[in-house]
């Protein structure tokens, strides 16, 4: 618990030393086809390849660290 | 097992599930139990839609119709004529407007995933015709209708276990319901009446339908080729006379029997004398008279001819069936006979011997001669399946629709408008004008299974038809398919015989598996060999047959004196035979269908009710068609099988074991003793050695059990599911277990119980676990939930709503901003931070748990409050900086983001208005969850022993849980110990113990079957070892019985369920606590809880409990007057005081008093008096109380003292 959230009330554990992408493309994968698809703020939801209605967001590349217990 | 001559199977087939799971088939399932369990539903739905299926064959009974269009002055004018040519249903596939899409199909997991329905097209080819032109049609998209998942319009129909996985679908997709909103729904199977066969019915109620009727009736539920049915009772009068009652459109209509019987044929009363009475009932005084009575009083009406007769009903019943105006009153009668009378026959002559012999039945009901039909048995029920139900309503809408163009065409021919049919653009107006969209009505009824219907169907009820099939464990899933519910009206009924089990019952419902409490009874399932038929067998060949074996012809008149006894087939009079004939007709025909010669079908149930004194109205009956519940037994003469169904088994001798047999008495046998379980119930070891009500309990918990929903978890999106991680194969399991392919749904865990009272925390059902149990994982689960975070695009109600999008508005910045706090963190103060934040028009926390996009971090934990989505409203100027919100986490538990689904709009280049988060919550055994074993024993985890704690055998053995022996005495469960043994010496040789009831008898125990086992491997034959005490060492004073028992973690769990207050939310109204764990309210301290703590003299908790911690409330209070109201505070002046004063005994202020006694109201009166005032502590509910009783003129005094 204490080990994830440091700056509590900030940002938190943002990627240390991993240079954010500047674009505001995120990548999502296609439910259908698997395909990465890069969506920007505003646009519509569908796959570029195959034009299917569903994506998924991927997971987070960021470290993810919890207590065990 | 028992003397066993073939040796039991006593493998896991460990390596065959492996191999299974890896290399899923790509011809067929392995599982073929599994696909037979749900194929009524399927199949139900595959007979209506199939070419030339039940929706070709209402569209042709729903006939012709017709309106004028009156442009021919005072005449009627043109005539068109309406007609369905033909109805499509199509595949799911994704609008036509779509052009951004390869792949057109929708499969039912995309449905699921985007909650939305899984439907196709609808399509009906209208034809019409004007005068006497041609036939011409015109195309009308009626909407889209729900589709059954692997029906023969769903994409998945035939396909194989790997293909189904390919469409991210369970390996064993079983399909048979419908995806309505991302829901899965199906409908329920319904008992109804036995079709095509008249019930002698004693009903009090008959005989409030009016005057000189009685309590008698014979009732027939005829059904028509496309499954939509009729009923028609006959009702005895109390004078002899028999009419004849049908319902029509809700409405209900009395006819004299005897002028349909003179409507269906040309015919005499001489004629229907004959036909009414055979030689021998002609001695019967009681019988003659009442025929010759009921033909005399029909004098009255003056109707001699089958066309006078069908004038006089055409008159009568024109505006009733809403027939064409053109019509002449023998031809409205020709359709009234059609539609109402008998409709499960075409030729009048079958429906007027088919009548006739309803009469004769009724007759002997009166007289005594035969006994009235138990409708409450299965022996006169059949089963209405979801598809034909479907079918039915489909076709009603259909013939709504048709009736809807209809009055549309005749309001503008009132109101004038021009009404031309050769006009392609007129026609289309009329038909846009009219509600096209029948598959919406179908998606409602599915959604909430509500059925609206201008005729009713001839159902007993309007609602609960639907249910959805909740995936919480396997079992469950399973068993709505095989569940069967007797009908709502029955659920308020007080009498009890409804619910009864009856033996009829044998073999087609399970007698174990029913819930107990409210719906007990009323809500059965089917036995797991039992069957629905879903089409009609061919019985071309019967007549003939029938023919053969000197059966003689209905048509013949006069009949001979010996032919008494009456054989129908569906409903239909087929021929005529002496009682004696008849048994062995009976018995020639079963021979033949079990042999599979003379062309008879293998399901044809023969029902032949001999003649007897009193008893069933004697007669050979046999039945073909749908709907009926079939069951497979063995044939003795031919060793072979028969298909029995439940009108004929009450009259046959079936024995239940090889054993029973006794030559000359039973015919056939059972395969299988456990035939008569249903899947769920025969899941239950040996529950031939436990207490019956056990086994039904039983029933219900491993329905409840947080188990396996299945394996395509990744692709569900349910609103909440539960998964066991840690499930096991049974170690003790009947072979059955492996034919419905169970371990692809684990639903427990085997575990060491030992039975021992050891702590003192096992006492009243509670058990112990093992500590260290539990850290391995024992009993380990996960709850998912998904949640829909977005805005309803629908519901854009006042136009020009504000639009949302999800994300930042300028995400570059804000993560440029968290950048630079992550990298140089010192530089930043708390305060900074939040003012840097705040100018970009978000808060820094949200930045933990969403992403740039503005939606949750996929993997991240995420606690109450915390940010899931964020979104604003783009400002109208770009420059401005927008206000963000977001959507938090509403749970109470700490869950994590396990997956998140973007779904696109239903506009196509609008940005995403919804998506849905799958959080994970993952729930370790807690004390206070609910275990059970699979005996009905169910037990409270009250502590998680230290394993250094716990009793060790010889052996070093731990139990993983430790069960009071107690639990044993009153219920009874000794197939729980069994169990135990079984399991223990499975576990200790590593074979798979079978746990078959029936298998074991008095010579051959179980227990020294599995006692023997266990000395074979080196174990106490009884099953129970020396135990040491995990605190003292010292061994303990008896042996202890230990073994392996496999335990179900129940979904029931305290993380769900508790619910702790000290003070919290209140009533606006009476300031007391409010109810509800939700809105985090009290549990009530109620009446009988006062009791005892009056009883216990503890007035101090009492007062705590009903008073402090309830609505206490200071208030001031006139001692003079005793009233709440009218104190009131003063206004304060300059160097005093606010006083409290009542008003009431004050006296307005002359002016001359002196300053330090005036006090002065808000209003500006001045005062004097009303000192005596004082505080006193009072429930606030009190003064609510005064201030009701006030505004009722009723004033309370209160009488303060000391």
């Amino acid at each position: 618990m204490s080990s994830e959230y440091t700056n509590a009330g900030t940002v938190g554990d943002r990627s240390y030393g991993q240079p954010q992408q500047q674009s505001a493309t995120m990548h999502y994968l296609c439910a259908e086809c698997g395909v990465k698809v890069g969506i920007n703020k505003g646009e519509p939801i569908r796959c570029k390849e195959c034009g299917h209605r569903i994506l998924y967001k991927q997971r987070t590349r960021r470290m993810v660290q919890f207590e065990a217990r | 097992m028992p003397a066993a001559t073939v040796k039991p199977n006593t493998s896991f087939e460990t390596l065959k599930r492996e191999h299974l799971f890896r290399n899923p088939p790509k011809d067929k399932s392995a599982f073929p139990a599994l696909i037979e369990a749900i194929k009524p539903h399927v199949d139900s739905f595959n007979a209506v839609t199939e070419e030339g299926g039940l929706l070709d064959l209402a569209r042709k009974e729903i006939g012709v119709k017709a309106v004028f269009d009156g442009k021919d002055g005072g005449n009627r004018g043109n005539k068109i004529s309406f007609r369905i040519d033909k109805i499509y249903v199509g595949k799911p596939a994704i609008s036509l407007r779509d052009k951004t899409s390869l792949k057109r199909e929708i499969y039912p997991a995309e449905a699921r995933e985007r909650h939305v329905t899984y439907r196709g097209r609808l399509t009906a080819r209208v034809g019409f015709k004007i005068n006497n032109g041609q036939w011409q049609h015109i195309d009308r998209e009626c909407g889209n209708l729900p589709i059954m998942v692997r029906s023969n319009r769903c994409h998945l129909e035939g396909l194989s276990p790997y293909d189904l996985i390919e469409r991210k679908e369970e390996s064993e997709e079983l399909g048979g319901y419908f995806i309505v909103n991302g829901n899965e729904k199906l409908i329920r199977l319904l008992i109804v009446q036995r079709r095509n066969h008249p019930m002698a019915i004693i009903r009090p109620s008959f005989a409030k339908r009016g005057k000189s009727y009685s309590q008698y009736g014979v009732q027939i539920r005829a059904v028509r080729p496309d499954q939509t049915s009729q009923t028609n009772v006959l009702h005895y009068l109390n004078d002899g006379n028999v009419t004849f009652r049908f319902s029509w459109r809700k409405n209900e209509y009395l006819v004299p029997a005897v002028m349909v019987l003179k409507a269906l044929v040309e015919t005499n009363d001489r004629q229907i004398f004959d036909g009414l009475l055979s030689m021998a009932d002609r001695e019967n005084t009681f019988l003659t008279d009442r025929v010759e009575l009921l033909l005399r009083t029909y004098k009255a009406y003056q109707l001699y001819s089958r066309t006078e007769t069908l004038q006089y009903l055409g008159e009568k019943f024109r505006i009733v069936m809403r027939v064409a105006p053109d019509m002449t009153d023998v031809e409205v009668g020709m359709e009234f006979l059609r539609k109402i009378v008998l409709v499960h026959l075409d030729d009048p002559k079958d429906k007027f011997r088919m009548l006739l012999f309803m009469i004769r039945k009724l007759y002997g009901l009166v007289e005594g001669s035969c006994s009235p039909d138990n409708p409450d048995a299965i022996q006169h029920q059949e089963i209405l399946l979801g598809g034909f139900l479907y079918g039915m309503i489909l076709k009603e809408r259909i013939e709504e629709y048709l009736d809807n163009v209809m009055s549309e065409i005749r309001r503008q021919v009132t109101r004038g408008t021009l009404v031309d049919f050769n006009n392609k653009d007129h026609r289309v107006r009329v038909f846009s004008k009219v509600n096209e969209n029948i598959g919406n009505a179908l998606e409602y009824f599915l959604s909430t299974g509500n059925l609206s219907s201008p005729s009713g169907l001839d159902l007993q009820q309007v609602s609960g038809f639907t249910v959805v099939a909740e995936k919480i464990n396997f079992y469950r899933f399973i068993s709505h398919f095989r569940m069967v519910h007797r009908g709502s009206f029955f659920a308020q009924l007080k009498t009890t015989t409804v619910r009864r089990l009856l033996p009829e019952s044998w073999g087609f419902l399970c007698p174990v598996h029913t819930p107990d409490g409210s719906p007990c009874g009323l809500l059965n399932h089917f036995a797991h060999k039992c069957r629905i038929t879903t089409t009609i067998s061919d019985t071309s060949t019967v007549r003939p047959s029938l023919a053969s074996l000197g059966v003689v012809s209905p048509a013949a008149n006069p009949r001979p004196a010996s032919a008494t006894f009456c054989i129908q087939l569906d409903g239909s009079i087929v021929g005529w035979c002496s009682p004696k004939q008849a048994q062995s007709v009976a018995e020639a025909l079963r021979y033949w269908k079990v042999d599979g010669t003379h062309g008879i079908p293998l399901d044809l149930e023969i029902g032949y009710v001999p003649e007897s004194h009193g008893g069933q109205f004697p007669g050979l009956f046999l039945f073909s068609q749908q709907a009926r519940m079939i069951r497979p037994v063995k044939y003795l003469p031919l060793e072979k099988e028969d298909i029995v169904g439940p009108f004929e088994q009450p009259y046959m001798s079936i024995a239940v074991r090889d054993s029973e047999i006794l030559a000359g008495e039973h015919t056939h046998v059972e395969f299988d003793p456990t035939n008569i379980l249903s899947i769920v119930a025969n899941m239950t070891p040996f529950s031939d050695f436990n207490q019956s009500p056990r086994n039904m309990y039983q029933c219900q918990m491993s329905k409840q059990t947080m188990g396996t929903p299945g394996t395509a978890i990744r692709h569900r999106t349910d609103n909440k599911s539960y998964r066991l991680q840690t499930g096991q194969t049974p170690v003790v399991r009947a072979p059955l277990y492996n034919d419905y392919g169970l371990d692809n749904f684990p639903n427990g865990m085997n575990a060491i119980v030992a039975v021992i009272s050891y702590t003192g925390y096992d006492m009243d059902d509670a058990m112990i676990m093992n500590k260290s149990a539990h850290e391995r994982g024992f009993g380990h689960g996960t709850v998912y939930k998904t949640e829909q975070i977005g805005w309803d695009s629908n519901k854009s109600r006042g136009g020009k709503k504000s639009e949302f999008i999800f994300g930042f508005q300028n995400s570059a910045a804000v993560s440029d901003l968290v950048n630079e706090i992550t990298y140089k963190p010192a530089e930043w103060s708390e305060d900074d931070r939040r003012k840097a934040f705040r100018k970009l028009g978000v808060r820094g926390e949200w930045l933990s748990t969403v992403d740039e996009d503005g939606l949750p971090v996929v993997g991240k934990k995420v606690t109450k409050g915390d940010a899931v989505a964020v979104y604003h409203e783009p400002p109208h100027d770009p420059d401005q900086v927008a206000e963000h919100k977001c959507f938090t986490y509403k749970g109470d538990e700490d869950a994590y983001i396990d997956e998140v689904r973007l779904l696109a709009n239903e506009s196509q280049d609008k940005p995403m208005q919804t998506f849905t988060i799958k959080y994970r919550i993952p729930r370790s055994p807690n004390i206070g969850d609910k275990f059970s074993s699979r005996h009905g024993q169910k037990g409270v985890l009250s502590q998680k022993w230290p394993a250094t704690d716990m009793p060790f055998t010889e052996s070093g053995m731990q139990p993983d849980i430790i069960i009071n022996p107690h639990a044993f005495p009153s219920r009874m469960t000794i197939g729980m110990f069994v169990e135990s043994l079984a399991g223990k010496s499975g576990a200790l040789h590593g074979i798979a113990q079978d746990s078959t009831p029936f298998k074991f008898s008095e010579d051959n125990t179980a227990g020294d079957y599995f006692g023997k086992q266990l000395l074979a491997a080196g174990y106490n034959y009884h099953g129970n070892e020396p135990m040491y005490s995990g605190i003292t060492g010292e061994e303990l004073a008896a042996d202890i019985y230990i073994g392996v028992v496999y335990y179900q973690r129940l979904r029931h769990m305290v993380n769900d369920k508790y619910q702790v207050r000290t003070t919290g939310k209140i009533s606006e109204l009476t300031h007391q606590p409010i109810k509800g764990r939700k809105k985090g309210g009290g549990i009530r301290v109620g009446e009988m809880e006062r009791d005892s703590l009056l009883a216990h003299g503890s007035a101090f908790l009492l007062q705590d409990r009903l008073f402090n911690c309830s609505d206490y409330t200071k208030t001031s209070i006139c001692r003079e007057c005793g009233s709440f109201l009218s104190t009131m505070t003063t206004i304060r002046k300059m160097g005093s005081v606010s006083r409290v004063r009542c008003r009431r005994c004050a006296k307005e202020a002359t002016g001359f008093e002196d300053d330090g006694i005036v006090w002065e109201d808000g209003l500006g009166g001045r005062f004097v008096g009303g000192a005596n005032t004082t505080t006193v502590a009072v429930p606030y509910v009190l003064k609510y109380l005064d201030v009701e009783l006030a505004a009722m003129g009723i004033a309370m005094k209160f009488n303060v003292c000391p």
